[in-house]
């Protein structure tokens, strides 16, 4: 399957007609309308259009948790008792040596976790006390403990993780998925982004940006308040009978053109507005949570209609709460989507990036804060797939674009304590579709910096989510720049873990 | 012949069958595609040391005329494990193809070079059977290929559609309706030609090309990155919409763009249009290696410049050899090394800068300064009172006695600090430094009457940082109160009030009038950075002379009380000197020059001697006062025009120039032989004469002997005006590329571009009056199946416009859009909330008065969040260089011009035309459809929005409330909607 041939076809001219076998002209409106109302798929030809996977799928879909700043993977899940050990003591040089880091100067003294932890589950998988509710879960997710990636600052390390280039101007995974497999529901987008923490992520909207790949593919960012799709709302005055009525009229006078001048762009445009008319009831049907039982609603702790201060705030890190629900609606309203056929949704969270240099940014205070506002909502997101039966065709990730250093940015004697970037080892989860559940996968050393066993790289990732999708990493291609490129990289180092696929 | 007539319908390129197989056109690219990554270019990935792009080593596996001896036929046609490419590789290639591969063999297996690193030659002009239907040399190669394919040309649009075609292509506007009544009304057979020539004359043809340069110039108005903070880059876009419309011929406005900074003599302008490469992007993220994202940009510039004027990818050769084309890794660090050696380093302020004002502020500055010559000519004529005034000032400056030193008699800090008197007379202060300090000098006042008191204030090397104040934070001071009292013997005091106070120097914002009034003392005073390390002076003239009694003291009060994060912003040494003089200067001192003067008598002065005593004179006499604040604001206002400061391509000097080495795998980290800047092998040679820098690659860019400059120029104009280059793949003439569907037309175009002295104009005006441009769009069915992609041109291409033009036209249409040209890009009304970028404070501000109506090309860029009406439409964020974008068709493309408060704003206001125009609704429509899409309205097409009207008339009717929403009147609520309708026409969206 040659994607980038088949949509140079569809760009050059689509063929709509020949594939239908049916003549220009020949298509009746009505039959236009009907073939628009039928909520399954895109027209054949259309970008859109669901496209076969180049192996068995795992996975029909992705819901993606990104943490923008990247939380500590040292007090959440690697726990080292010998990094307590060391608490405040001078890091060895050889930690140091020829390393660059993007804050720390100097000698920085070692920071042993200030949080407990304890073994949960069937899987004995260690969490630190911050998770009240994720316990009930760990049986259904894999954690990854060896992560790494190639870059330390955000921007760069979210465009690598995210499109795989530390430059802009990549294609993002969720428009890599659409790019491969079209979306299921042509109601609506293949592919949505949701976002809280006030801010979004440091490389922008870049992160779900397609890059090289057609401006189709991009990532449609959901958003409340306001029009959840970006100009979804008819003008005031304009009731949904009087845009019936338009779009009537519109149709009438674009089919004479057709007629006319035999454009099957014409057509296909026709086609589009349609859709457009049926995607303005369903994304505002679909993204109305208060539709869900109120258990569904408690179990994610989630408050339908809920605006956070954080939101728009100059400064959001120091208005943050820990029972801020923004987080949990987008969780469960993710789930929503997915129901309905939507391919990817990436979810961002911002304010995870806790130097310890001023408040609202620290590993004591706000570090709970934030892991407390994803708590329930994740936790409550793998229960609400599993009781729906999605999980087992839903892949679920959760994790920032690196890590952070077992030693503290400042010295002890400030009032904030916290860590500086650490692309060497960080942790990543991951559950359901084609994921094996309740294990701890890969190692670190003994204070946490480097990886041991099981080296996970962010290339590997990508490729994990492609295969599980069905997509084979490898011949997922587009031209652009005389290389075929690919989410992995031209050069393709990444590999596929056996051990953590089902 | 059934595998030959199966390959014409399948191949892309149209070759008649009785053609001999052309190695470069036919056979290569299959070889290319399947066989160079391992027996190509590419040294490390090579295998069985077989290349076959090399013609002596692809003949150890290819016996010319002989097939079955050829063992590259075998290993293709094997069915066995030995099948090439590989099954691991690659699937085994179409019988079709390896048919092809035969056919060459048998042929002879001729080699030959890429049909695009030959140097293109004017070809002769083919004979055509349907001789009255060219009317240049475009129409001959289009025809004659028609001809071979049994086809017939289209018949020409009718003058409507061309008018709006024309204008839309070459203004990117539609066609005001006086110009179409002009060509309506023109008979002459010239008509056509007269419309083009008015269109090309027009601003708004500068600001539509430069909308297509501005994507391969990757022009955005913010630096990209995390931070993505904005950038004044502006009038780089000026530039480029100035030079298209002045026509500046193409291998100079190359030249400029790349290496205009080069150039012997260069003018400012020529500067700004290296700007070109200064839109690369700057990463501000706190913790970013700056030498990373420098060399990120400078790799940007280099693969910039091979797609623009190459039609090349190079991009690939950073990490290995290109894999398909002649550009080994070596030689893509040669080229590095050309736009190695630029000043710029990814700081966050963008250095090296130029101030670059506009036309209109270079004009306004020559205005300033032809007023301020004026006003200075009038301060230097001198009546005769004046001049007797000056000799009277002569005989007491004469006379003058000037200031005298004082030393105090008593000093105290309020702070307690200690304070010395030193042998110089100055007072020197010590230990404390606390926040506020106040002191307290006493001097014998003397006998004779006093005008003035000047303080002096020292550097001195025991304060914090060596300046004149006791900060520990710059070495400064702010003195916040100076004031006076006499005590007479007898213990009597009284304060002496001050008139008027002036000061060698003072801080922005610090003047030493606040030191007499003082707005707010903890935020005001007299203060002197950036030049604390030097000696300065203040004088504070007496509002009445006073004339001391015997032992009468001054007792002067110096008060700081300026609250900042850093204590001790008080003097650290002073001096005080007294004068009796009438007009007290600074210094006292005259100049030396003046002195000598004053010895000789006025009879014996030259005339230039005399001048000089006069315009001192000027310089301080009271009724020339008016004219002098009248030269210093002038001064001010000269430098308050903003001249934006823009980043420029500047090369380091000689001694600090880099060396550029490989960088092994791409990684900058890791580099690797040393190499010298150099062009690829493959191409023409540098010329002799060029220097081995910017200017000299610009030079051989536009070289005579390049083979690809002018094809891939005249391919890129093609492609905005037919939908498509000759070469589909505009971004790519390599051997991975598309063949040219006319290679000979391309050829003919190339060579015409430069031999017309590259007028970028004049191409273009050849381009539309061919009259394979002006046929009609129209299709048949069976042709749609004959050609889809109407690459033949048996028709005129039809086209969604771009995401700009959308929106220009629907503003010219309403009759909203603003003509204004020109300067800080715009920020009309997006929906709130889609700038939140982390670490920025900037905000989108919605514009206000005509700039909400500016044309797409002057909206504000910024790359993480870009307009979303534009991305929409598949406006690229301008990360990267676009070479072509890619058109799309989707229901979120409907969702923006249906609903987008702009658009809706832009119906509202059509409606308002139609409703002012015609007296029945019939004629309100007719008249919105016309001007909307040219041509006059067709009674069915009135009928349909008719009934539209109606029914949204009696919604308006049942719903009052409802409607006033939309519009003041039921009646102009229902014409909005009937207006909305129109600017989603599939008709109004496309160019016809």
């Amino acid at each position: 399957m040659n994607l980038h041939h088949e949509y140079a076809r569809y760009v050059t001219r689509r063929h709509f007609f020949r594939d239908c076998g049916v003549g220009l002209g020949a298509i009746a409106l009505a039959e236009l309308r009907a073939r628009a109302e039928t909520p399954v798929a895109h027209a054949p030809g259309s970008p859109l259009a669901p496209k076969k996977p180049h192996h068995p799928a795992k996975a029909k879909a992705v819901i993606y948790l990104h943490m923008a700043g990247s939380p500590s993977q040292l007090d959440l899940f690697d726990y080292k008792p010998e990094l307590v050990k060391f608490n405040g003591k001078p890091c060895p040089k050889e930690y140091l040596e020829g390393k660059r880091f993007a804050f720390i100067r100097g000698v920085p003294n070692m920071l042993g976790t200030p949080f407990k932890f304890a073994k949960h589950g069937k899987s004995g998988a260690e969490l630190s006390e911050l998770w009240k509710h994720l316990p009930d879960v760990v049986d259904d997710i894999a954690i990854v403990k060896s992560c790494v990636t190639d870059q330390f600052n955000h921007a760069p390390a979210q465009l690598y993780l995210q499109t795989g280039t530390n430059l802009l101007g990549g294609a993002s995974i969720g428009s890599w998925a659409t790019y491969g497999l079209g979306s299921e529901n042509q109601n609506l987008p293949g592919f949505v982004v949701l976002t809280s923490g006030g801010k979004s992520p440091d490389a922008g909207k870049s992160v779900w940006g397609s890059g090289f790949l057609p401006s189709v593919y991009q990532g449609v960012q959901c958003r409340s308040p306001g029009d959840p799709v970006l100009f979804l709302s008819d003008p005031p005055g304009l009731d949904r009978e009087g845009r019936r009525q338009t779009l009537d009229a519109l149709a009438k006078l674009n089919k004479m053109q057709a007629d006319a001048l035999g454009d099957p762009e014409t057509v296909t445009r026709i086609a589009q507005y349609e859709l457009a008319f049926r995607m303005q009831t369903e994304v505002p049907k679909v993204m109305d949570i208060a539709k869900e039982p109120k258990e569904v609603l408690e179990l994610y702790g989630a408050v339908p209609g809920y605006v956070s201060p954080a939101e728009g705030a100059t400064d959001p890190r120091t208005l943050y709460k820990g029972t801020d629900p923004t987080i949990a609606n987008n969780c469960l309203l993710a789930r929503r989507l997915v129901q309905a056929g939507v391919r990817f949704v990436q979810i961002y969270d911002w304010g995870w990036d806790h130097h310890g240099v001023s408040a609202g940014e620290d590993i004591p205070h706000t570090l709970p804060i934030k892991t407390q506002q994803v708590d329930r909502a994740l936790t409550g997101l793998i229960k609400d797939l599993k009781r729906t039966g999605l999980l087992d065709s839903t892949l679920v990730i959760w994790g920032g674009e690196f890590g952070r250093t077992p030693m503290a940015q400042n010295s002890p004697s400030q009032p904030f304590v916290g860590r500086d970037h650490h692309p060497y080892a960080f942790t990543t989860l991951m559950a359901g579709g084609g994921i094996k559940g309740g294990q701890t996968y890969g190692t670190t050393d003994d204070i946490g910096y480097y990886v041991g066993e099981d080296k996970f790289d962010v290339r590997d990732l990508q490729a994990t989510i492609l295969h599980l999708l069905g997509l084979d990493p490898f011949k997922l291609t587009f031209e652009d720049r005389g290389l075929a490129q690919r989410l992995i990289g031209v050069e393709g180092k990444a590999k596929l873990h056996p051990k953590l696929l089902a | 012949m059934r595998r030959i007539l199966l390959l014409l319908i399948i191949a892309t390129p149209l070759w008649a069958d009785d053609k001999p197989v052309s190695f470069m056109r036919d056979v290569r690219p299959i070889l290319a595609k399947n066989c160079f990554g391992c027996h190509g270019p590419d040294e490390k990935a090579r295998k069985a040391k077989l290349r076959l792009d090399v013609e002596d080593s692809a003949k150890n596996v290819i016996v010319a005329g002989n097939v079955d001896a050829s063992d590259l036929i075998k290993r293709l046609e094997s069915e066995g494990d030995d099948r090439m490419p590989p099954p691991k590789v690659g699937p085994a290639l179409p019988l079709e193809q390896i048919e092809l591969v035969r056919r060459w063999v048998k042929e002879g297996a001729k080699w030959g070079r890429h049909w695009s690193f030959e140097k293109p030659t004017r070809p002769p002009l083919p004979d055509v059977k349907l001789a009255n239907w060219p009317t240049n040399a475009i129409d001959r190669f289009i025809l004659a290929r028609l001809e071979q394919e049994g086809l017939k040309p289209a018949p020409e649009a009718d003058k409507f559609t061309l008018a709006r075609r024309v204008a839309l292509d070459l203004t990117g506007l539609p066609p005001d309706p006086e110009l179409v009544k002009r060509f309506l009304d023109d008979a002459s057979p010239n008509a056509y030609e007269h419309l083009v020539d008015e269109l090309l004359k027009s601003p708004a043809f500068g600001e539509r090309w430069a909308r297509m340069w501005l994507d391969l110039a990757r022009y955005a108005d913010t630096k990209g990155y995390e931070k993505d903070l904005g950038r004044t880059i502006w009038r780089y876009r000026d530039w480029v919409i100035e030079e298209f419309n002045r026509d500046l011929p193409y291998d100079q406005f190359t030249r400029e763009q790349l290496a205009g900074d080069l150039i012997a003599g260069a003018t400012l302008d020529q500067f700004l249009a290296t700007a070109f490469h200064r839109n690369t992007m700057v990463n501000d993220e706190g913790g970013t290696d700056d030498e990373e994202f420098r060399v990120a940009a400078v790799k940007d510039r280099v693969d910039t410049t091979m797609q623009v004027w190459m039609g090349l990818s190079a991009g690939c050769a950073k990490c290995h050899s290109h894999k398909y084309d002649p550009i080994v890794q070596k030689e893509y660090y040669q080229l590095f090394a050309f736009f190695n050696q630029t000043e710029d380093a990814d700081t966050a302020d963008e250095s090296p800068k130029l101030a670059m004002p506009t036309k209109a502020q270079q004009e306004q500055i020559a205005k300033l300064q032809a007023e301020w010559m004026r006003v200075r000519q009038e301060l230097y004529t001198y009546s005769d009172e004046f001049k007797a005034a000056a000799v009277k000032w002569e005989e007491g400056a004469r006379n003058r006695a000037g200031w005298s030193k004082v030393k105090p008699t008593a000093m105290t800090a309020a702070s307690g600090s200690t304070m010395k008197l030193l042998d110089d007379g100055s007072v020197l202060v010590q230990s404390r430094r606390p926040a506020r300090e106040t002191y307290t000098v006493t001097i014998p006042a003397g006998t004779k009457p006093i005008t003035a008191i000047r303080l002096e204030v020292l550097p001195d090397m025991s304060h914090p940082r060596g300046g004149v104040g006791r900060s520990e934070n710059d070495g400064n001071f702010v003195l916040s109160r100076f004031a006076v009292k006499a005590k007479t013997k007898d213990g009597k005091a009284s304060d002496i009030a001050l008139a008027s106070a002036m000061a060698d120097f003072s801080q922005d914002k610090y003047p030493i009038d606040h030191a007499l009034k003082n707005p707010d003392a903890k935020k005001h005073g007299w203060a002197v950075a950036p030049k604390q390390l030097e000696i300065h002076q203040a004088a504070f003239t007496l509002a009445e002379p006073f004339t001391p009694g015997e032992g009468t003291d001054l007792e002067i009060m110096l008060d700081h009380q300026f609250e900042f994060n850093y204590p001790g912003f008080s003097l650290g040494r002073f001096r005080l000197f007294l004068t009796g003089d009438d007009t007290p200067s600074l210094t006292g001192e005259l100049p030396a020059e003046l002195r000598g003067i004053f010895i000789l008598p006025p009879a014996h002065r030259t005339a230039e001697q005399q001048a000089y005593v006069l315009a001192y004179y000027a310089s301080l006499a009271a009724e020339k006062k008016p004219l002098r604040d009248k030269l210093a604001a002038i001064t001010k206002a000269i430098d308050a025009v903003p001249s934006p400061q823009t980043p420029i391509m500047r090369d380091l000097p000689a001694a600090k120039q880099r060396v550029t080495k490989i960088h092994n795998r791409g990684n900058f980290l890791d580099q690797g032989e040393l190499v010298a800047p150099g062009v690829p092998a493959a191409f023409n040679p540098m010329p002799a004469s060029a220097p081995k820098n910017r200017l000299g690659l610009a030079e051989w860019i536009v070289h005579a002997d390049n083979p690809l400059m002018a094809r891939v120029a005249v391919n890129r104009f093609w492609g905005h005006l037919f939908g498509r280059g000759l070469v589909e793949t505009q971004e790519d003439f390599g051997s991975q590329g598309q063949p040219p569907s006319h290679p000979e037309l391309l050829d003919w175009l190339a060579v015409e571009f430069r031999a017309k002295g590259w007028s970028m104009k004049g191409l273009l005006k050849t381009m539309v009056m061919s009259a394979t441009y002006r046929q009609s769009s129209k299709v048949t069915p069976e042709l749609v199946k004959r050609d889809p992609m109407n690459r033949l041109l048996a028709r005129a291409p039809r086209f969604r416009l771009e995401a700009e033009l959308i929106r220009d036209e629907a503003l010219a249409v309403s009759g909203l859009l603003s003509k204004k040209m020109f300067g800080p890009s715009v920020m009309p009304p997006q929906p709130d909330g889609l700038w939140k970028s982390a670490y920025s404070g900037e905000k989108w501000v919605n514009a206000v008065g005509e700039d909400r109506f500016r044309r797409g090309l002057y909206t504000y860029i910024k790359r993480t969040a870009p307009y979303p009406a534009m991305t929409t439409f598949d406006a690229p964020s301008r990360e990267l260089c676009t070479i072509r974008r890619l058109n799309t068709n989707t229901p979120l493309q409907a969702l923006v011009t249906l609903n987008d408060a702009a658009f809706v704003e832009m119906a509202q206001a059509l409606a308002a035309k139609m409703q002012a125009t015609g007296k029945t609704a019939d004629e309100q429509i007719a008249h919105g459809l016309q001007r909307a899409l040219v041509r006059p309205a067709r009674p069915e097409e009135v009928v349909v929005l008719k009934e539209l009207y109606e029914a949204r008339l009696k919604h308006a009717a049942d719903h009052p409330d409802e409607a006033k929403k939309l519009a003041a009147t039921p009646e102009l609520a229902a014409l909005t909607a009937v207006a909305n309708v129109i600017l989603n026409l599939d008709e109004f969206l496309t160019r016809p």
